[in-house]
């Protein structure tokens, strides 16, 4: 790695035809100390579709999907075994910092920065060497307006974050993940904390981003990931189930216990 | 459940003695509560009474009454020859203070960083620990450690072995001793923080110290601000280990004047001086009651006091705005 | 939409590792302060510290002299310091967490207790010097210390108090509640015997404070001991352990003042040491016995 410039290379994307695997698990192990959470997952997620994981809590889905940017370990050291790729390279082989901006993250709750609006979608290019006005500017009008929030809030960019409602706090944190341009969204239960009709919103949003992006949304709502995924992952203790296009897992899934859990006859 | 109840538990029903018991054990409470806030109010009565009495003419003064002025505007401490500026000791309150807080400000705040974002599990009990001890050496053993082994050293080390009590040493010992209190606060301030905001830095790319430096120092800036704060009031009032290292010189203005032969740092941080506390250690004993002398100190003791107090109304002040 | 130029850089990853060599540092650096502090102490008061050094009565002029009468007074003091601000402290603390309504009363009284415990010690000291020694005429006495020593405590262990009762599940309490307790059975029988680790642990804190404490007792129980031992009279001058290592350092009559003064502060520290394996063992057992 030559060390003697400061601006580290950056292995050059290559391009993909949306019908092969952007994210790929292969017998996928994660371990925090003797208790095993994922219990050799293997599923393909396609390039521009959203994906949904779905499964009763503590199936695992949560952890699954942190393992995608590696987030996981910030909750303690792990045991990872088996492969997970981005673009058929080894993600845990990857620098994480890269790695994260690339594959970008929502969570459960709206987690805006104690900052202005402004500061908070800019924090990511900052993070990145973006310093100047224009282009700091332009990312973001681009990641709010990517968001639907720039109307909203297009007048008040130095207000506080935390002023915004809960709502507008989570379609902030999607400007603010957009603003660094990756090409996977991981969205954690990005709907839980919010109410219909912001619900909705996010939900119409995820038909835009896809164009853009590859998303993968975790969700207890059956609702929401029969609306609004292409393809539906089933999770339970730790094991993959059942997967396939969303169509085809709700209204004719091939194993009864996905069937149990989708018409709510379960545990 | 698994949480033992405690046993023993009385199964005779309501008596009205255990009512009488009951509403006599409320007032016993209220008044253990009052004796608390009448020592505060008498603390604060009798400080004044005799810091007043420098300044004005109370029954059972010896001296002549004192202007205010002269007192805290003067620069002059001789109370044999009648002059009675306590400027010095305010100076030296302040410069000692100043120069521990800038020392101990950043490292706690840091150390608290360390201990609750860096440190692994191990590290952090053993940290723990550390911070324990240092808090529980008592300031006459900071102050022996201070006289037998910190004065020698710093003076071999920058005055080729003269005599180094002054401001570097308190402030050195000084800082050893606010930091447990600045490292334990600023680690609730950190741990009172979400999960959710290191992660969200994170998961944009954050480095570790980027999701601190910009994100959690920022967030927990107003309570780090009343750990420094608190601090810095237990800085203020302390008094033995400092006595035991800065040399008690009231007249250390003109002296740092008059030491020459010696760059302005080195005269800076090794004159021996005076700061509110050391002076009243030092010559409460030697004063008789009720002379202007023996007031003037009372009055230093009431500065004390509100200065003390100050800080915490400040942190107060800062914790309100904060909710 | 623009492409920036986004790649991550070289200079936060140094930054990052700089910063983590840095507080890594900054914590060793802390626990060498530790280190060398106690090392210090406790190599320079080695040699003085024997059964003589505990067991003799002190000089006044010549070398030599032991701190036995200093350690009667340091443990006497705490003891009795204790015994007066336990029941004000508890009761206090009871009130806090049990009595008072949130409102601008309580405020007030929890601003009392902050401010009290935030006085220092040499206030305080001026304080006793007023009103136990010079109001009360009690001299420099047991007395005069224990009363003003009890003043430290007590803002301690009302904090404690509170904090440890605030930290009983609510369950425990509304289960007292259900079976027809009045409030004093209570907290008699539960709230106090699930608060009492923290209680114990607090209460062990404030007598360690109270034993290194010496400000406050120059002015109030003197520089003096009583030449008969052991002498439990509270008229009797008292000075302690704290005070007799700052007394023969900044006096400097005794031609051993540097050695008494290292052993004294070894002894110190030793105590120190035990009590905080004491809290440490303590805490363990206790809470083990709790769940």
């Amino acid at each position: 790695m030559p060390d003697s410039i400061l601006i580290e290379p950056v292995m050059e994307a290559p391009l993909h035809p949306t019908d092969r695997a952007r994210l790929r698990a292969e017998n996928l192990r994660v371990a925090y100390g003797p208790k095993e959470v994922l219990k050799g997952v293997s599923l393909d997620i396609p390039a521009n579709q959203v994906t949904a994981i779905i499964g009763p809590s503590g199936c695992g889905k949560s952890t699954f999907l942190k393992c995608f940017n590696r987030i996981h370990e910030l909750s303690g050291p792990a045991k990872v075994t088996g492969r997970i790729e981005l673009d058929g390279r080894d993600l845990m082989a990857m620098r994480e910092v890269e790695l994260r901006r690339r594959v970008g993250m929502v969570f459960q709750k709206p987690n805006p920065f104690p900052k202005s609006i402004y500061d908070n979608v800019a924090f990511g290019p900052r993070l990145f060497g973006v310093r100047g006005r224009s282009d700091l500017d332009g990312a973001v009008e681009d990641g709010l307006r990517k968001a639907a929030l720039w109307d909203e809030v297009k007048d008040r960019l130095a207000d506080s974050a935390q002023g915004l409602s809960g709502g507008q706090q989570q379609r902030l944190c999607i400007a603010r993940a957009l603003a660094v341009q990756p090409e996977v969204l991981l969205m954690d239960e990005p709907c839980s904390a919010l109410d219909p009709i912001a619900t909705a919103r996010i939900e119409e949003l995820l038909f835009d981003l896809k164009r853009e992006l590859t998303i993968v949304i975790v969700t207890h709502n059956m609702q929401q990931a029969a609306r609004a995924s292409d393809r539906t992952a089933f999770l339970w203790l730790g094991e993959l189930v059942e997967e396939g296009p969303t169509e085809t897992i709700f209204t004719n899934p091939g194993k009864p216990m996905t069937e149990d859990y989708i018409t709510g006859r379960f545990g | 459940m698994s949480r033992s109840f405690p046993k023993s538990f009385s199964s005779r029903p309501r008596l009205p003695l255990s009512l009488w018991a009951d509403r006599g054990a409320g007032t016993l409470f209220l008044i253990s509560t009052l004796v608390l806030v009448a020592l505060i109010f008498s603390l604060i009565g009798f400080l004044a009474w005799r810091g007043a009495g420098a300044f004005i003419a109370l029954p059972g003064n010896t001296d002549r009454v004192l202007s205010l002025r002269e007192v805290f505007l003067g620069l002059d401490w001789s109370p044999t020859q009648d002059r009675f500026g306590v400027l010095p000791f305010i100076f030296g309150s302040f410069t000692v203070v100043g120069l521990s807080i800038a020392l101990a400000g950043p490292l706690g705040v840091l150390t608290a960083v360390f201990v609750t974002q860096i440190a692994p599990r191990w590290m952090r009990a053993v940290m723990r620990q550390a911070m324990d001890l240092l808090v529980g050496i008592p300031s006459v053993v900071y102050g022996i450690f201070g006289l037998a082994t910190l004065l020698p050293f710093l003076g071999d080390r920058w005055l080729d072995g003269q005599p180094s009590a002054g401001f570097l040493a308190s402030a050195l010992i000084l800082t050893v001793m606010i930091v447990p209190t600045i490292v334990s606060l600023s680690m609730d301030a950190f741990e009172a923080l979400p999960r959710s905001l290191d992660e969200g830095a994170r998961a944009l790319g954050s480095t570790t110290w980027q999701s601190i430096a910009s994100v959690l120092i920022p967030a927990a800036w107003p309570r780090l601000v009343t750990a420094v704060v608190l601090g810095m009031g237990r800085a203020i009032g302390e008094a033995m280990a400092i006595q035991m290292v800065i040399g008690n010189n009231p007249q250390w203005i003109s002296l740092m004047r008059d030491l020459t032969d010696r760059t302005p740092l080195l005269r800076f941080l090794f004159t021996p001086a005076s700061t509110l506390t050391t002076e009243l250690v030092q010559e409460l004993p030697n004063t008789a009651a009720h002379s202007a002398w023996n007031n003037v100190l009372f009055a230093l003791g009431l500065l004390l006091y509100l200065l003390t107090m100050g800080s915490i109304l400040l942190t107060r002040r800062l914790s309100r705005r904060r909710a | 939409m623009k492409k920036l130029d986004l790649r991550p850089r070289l200079s936060a990853r140094i930054m990052d590792g700089a910063m983590k060599v840095a507080l890594w540092a900054v914590a060793l650096g802390f626990i060498a302060a530790l280190l060398v502090v106690m090392g210090a102490i406790l190599k320079q008061g080695w040699p003085v510290l024997n059964w003589g050094f505990l067991s003799k009565m002190p000089e006044t002029l010549d070398a030599g002299g032991g701190v036995r009468p200093q350690l009667f007074n340091s443990i006497y003091l705490v003891a009795l310091s204790l015994a007066g601000s336990l029941p004000i402290g508890i009761g206090a603390g009871i009130y806090m967490a049990e009595y008072a309504k949130e409102g601008r009363l309580t405020g007030f009284f929890r601003l009392c207790v902050e401010t009290l415990s935030a006085t220092p010690s040499i206030v305080l000291a001026l304080f006793g010097l007023m009103v136990f020694v010079q109001a009360l005429d009690w001299s420099f006495s047991i007395r005069s210390g224990a009363c003003a020593l009890a003043m430290l405590n007590i803002p301690i262990l009302t904090r404690v108090t509170e904090l440890s009762l605030r930290g009983v599940p609510q369950e425990m309490k509304e289960a007292s509640y259900g079976l027809g307790a009045t409030k004093l059975q209570t907290i008699l029988r539960v709230l106090l015997p699930a608060a009492a680790p923290g209680l114990l642990t607090g209460t062990v804190l404030a007598a360690g404070r109270a034993f290194g404490e010496s400000a406050v007792l120059v002015f109030t129980a003197g520089t003096n001991t009583s030449m008969t031992y052991p002498d439990f009279s509270l008229k009797a001058p008292g000075e302690t352990l704290a005070v007799h290592l700052w007394y023969v350092v900044s006096d400097g009559t005794l031609p051993d003042a540097r050695e008494i003064a290292a052993g004294t502060a070894a002894v110190m520290v030793l105590v120190l040491l035990v009590m905080n394996i004491v809290v440490r063992l303590l805490d363990r057992r206790l809470k083990r016995h709790a769940r």
